[in-house]
């Protein structure tokens, strides 16, 4: 089934700016599919839309338009982990989870103690429990990205998107999300994530969307569309391919 | 609670401050038989200390809601032109002649509202950066205008009387607080304050980036706007009667979040206690110190920056506030 659909969607933005030209491709749920694409090809904007920022009548989601779903509700559907968040306020680790419980509550509801419970398992999911009480302004690049993570696991929605989720790790940091990541998916969480990194696209994705100049360049199975003519295309230099230790490295 | 007993013991205490029937704490035992002091109870003191409670939570908590709908701690309730559009409106009517103190409190709300929506609309047509800055910016260049407008206003105000009135004004006071006019902002000022601490938890989401607060279901241009405007008209209507009373909005929120947190769900309800505590106090040291009322703007302007010198200074574990 299909939970995400795409047709011929276009976006300008009021600056004059094409973004996005008749880009079509439909995700399936329980897949994990990476975007690529070089800067200025679309991606952010591309991730706006899927998350409604942009409203879009040939953007589908379950079915239904997306534009026909109330905030909370795409909420509840689609989480979203940003590059990174800019922390102006010292909100506890707890405090910034709970913050993904938001969709389930009533207009001037406050979390509960259930609330609580799921924002903490979330902590403890990203490995970071026994640090609810820390301050986030206090956090490491790394720990920064789990509590981005943590957030979005808290809301407990059908798709996670993920604005270039390793783009600020260290090698050690990029596999810890690697593999919670790979377990999210496991469980049957649809991802969908923009990437400048294509040994983590090809370790992580089960499908591929390829954007160039705001176009669809090509769409499909990771085996069969990322390879090195592909990528050479895509980011209009030339790339390798190299197999080590039983991986096929790409650079 | 603590913190609620005490303001509300203090206001008691303030009820006994003043100068009569002697200089500083005196409580009359025969307040039921003397007229005069019975009067000077009820109608001079009370309502002052009533007023020092209302505008000091509603202030604090306008200036709690701008800082974190726009994610900035330093930010005030004249953050978009309002202190200033007010300033004016109320130089302004003072200058035509109104002889009621009502004109002056619509002239004051009205065009503290306009230099909103102004700066609001500005912001819309702005074509360079951010919304954030785009707001930043437009309130900047409407304070500006509307400086101006006051400027102009008390150069051609007659100097025995429209002068002292704007300039006292500007400096803030409670002298003229009677019931009449608590009564006439008194339920707007509490559905405002309602409002905002019923959108606790929204503030906490819309201090976020924007993607992340749209991302857990928030309607981010609407309820900043709902939440801006109603933060806006409770600090106009208090500042129409109260005049200019700066650092209570900036000061009380840091206060509240070094107490119990940067969440709104107790900051914000203890940062207007605390608002309310430090008018009051504010208003009763500005009118008993000296044998002359001092403005209570510059009782809270001085105590203001103090604390805010202070808190500064701190060794920060976290770094930020």
């Amino acid at each position: 089934m299909n939970i995400l659909e795409l047709h011929d969607v276009s976006f300008t933005y009021p600056s004059g700016t094409e973004a996005l030209k008749q880009v079509s491709f439909s995700i399936e749920e329980g897949s994990s599919v990476a975007l690529l694409g070089s800067n200025g090809a679309g991606k952010s904007t591309l991730l706006d839309v899927l998350l409604g920022m942009h409203p879009h009548a040939s953007v589908t989601l379950c079915g239904k338009p997306l534009s026909s779903y109330g905030r909370k509700e795409v909420g509840r559907l689609i989480a979203l982990v940003p590059q990174s968040e800019q922390f102006n306020f010292s909100f506890s680790l707890l405090e910034y989870t709970l913050f993904g419980r938001s969709p389930y509550l009533g207009q001037m509801q406050l979390p509960s103690a259930l609330d609580a419970q799921i924002a903490w398992e979330a902590l403890a999911e990203v490995g970071l429990a026994g640090f609810e009480e820390r301050s986030i302004t206090s956090l490491s690049g790394g720990e920064h990205q789990l509590l981005l993570l943590a957030r979005s696991i808290a809301q407990q929605s059908r798709i996670l998107l993920l604005d270039e989720p390793t783009s600020a790790l260290d090698p050690a940091n990029r596999r810890r999300t690697l593999s919670l990541l790979k377990r999210l998916h496991s469980r049957g969480k649809t991802l969908f994530f923009s990437t400048h990194d294509v040994n983590f696209a090809a370790e992580l994705a089960t499908h591929v969307v390829m954007l160039k100049g705001g176009r669809l360049l090509a769409s499909g199975l990771t085996e069969e569309v990322v390879n090195t003519e592909m990528l050479t295309i895509l980011y209009g230099t030339e790339m390798r391919a190299q197999t080590f230790d039983g991986h096929t490295l790409m650079y | 609670m603590a913190m609620v007993m005490a303001t509300l013991l203090f206001s008691l205490l303030s009820l006994f401050f003043g100068r009569y029937p002697k200089p500083g704490f005196s409580v009359p035992l025969d307040w039921k038989s003397n007229a005069l002091m019975r009067s000077i109870l009820f109608n001079v003191r009370l309502p002052r200390i009533v007023l020092a409670l209302l505008a000091g939570s509603m202030l604090s908590a306008s200036g709690y809601a701008f800082q974190m709908l726009f994610s900035n701690p330093l930010v005030e309730p004249g953050f978009l032109g309002v202190s200033q559009g007010s300033a004016f409106g109320a130089a302004l009517m003072i200058v035509l002649g109104a002889s009621s103190t009502v004109a002056v409190q619509v002239s004051a709300t009205a065009f503290g509202l306009l230099a909103l929506a102004a700066s609001y609309f500005l912001a819309r047509r702005f074509r360079f950066g951010g919304w954030l800055l785009r707001l930043v910016l437009s309130g900047i260049a409407v304070s500006a205008i509307f400086s101006s407008g006051l400027a102009v206003v008390k150069l051609v105000a007659e100097p025995t009387k429209d002068l002292q009135d704007i300039t006292f004004w500007m400096m803030g006071g409670l002298w003229n607080a009677s019931w009449g006019q608590i009564f006439s902002i008194v339920w707007i000022v509490i559905l405002c304050e309602l409002i905002i601490i019923s959108q606790r938890w929204k503030l906490n989401l819309l201090s976020l980036g924007e993607k992340t607060s749209f991302s857990v279901g928030i309607n981010v241009k609407r309820d900043r706007t709902i939440l801006l405007v109603v933060a806006t008209v409770g600090t106009t209507l208090v500042i129409s009667i109260t005049g200019l009373i700066g650092w209570v909005g900036l000061i009380t929120p840091h206060l509240a979040r070094k107490m119990f947190g940067s969440e709104s769900s107790f900051s914000l309800p203890a940062s207007m206690v605390i608002g309310a505590f430090f008018l009051l106090f504010s208003d009763t040291i500005g009118r008993t110190l000296l044998p002359t009322e001092i403005p209570i703007g510059l009782v809270t302007s001085l105590i203001g920056a103090v604390i805010f010198i202070i808190i500064l200074s701190l060794k920060h574990q976290e770094g930020k506030v």
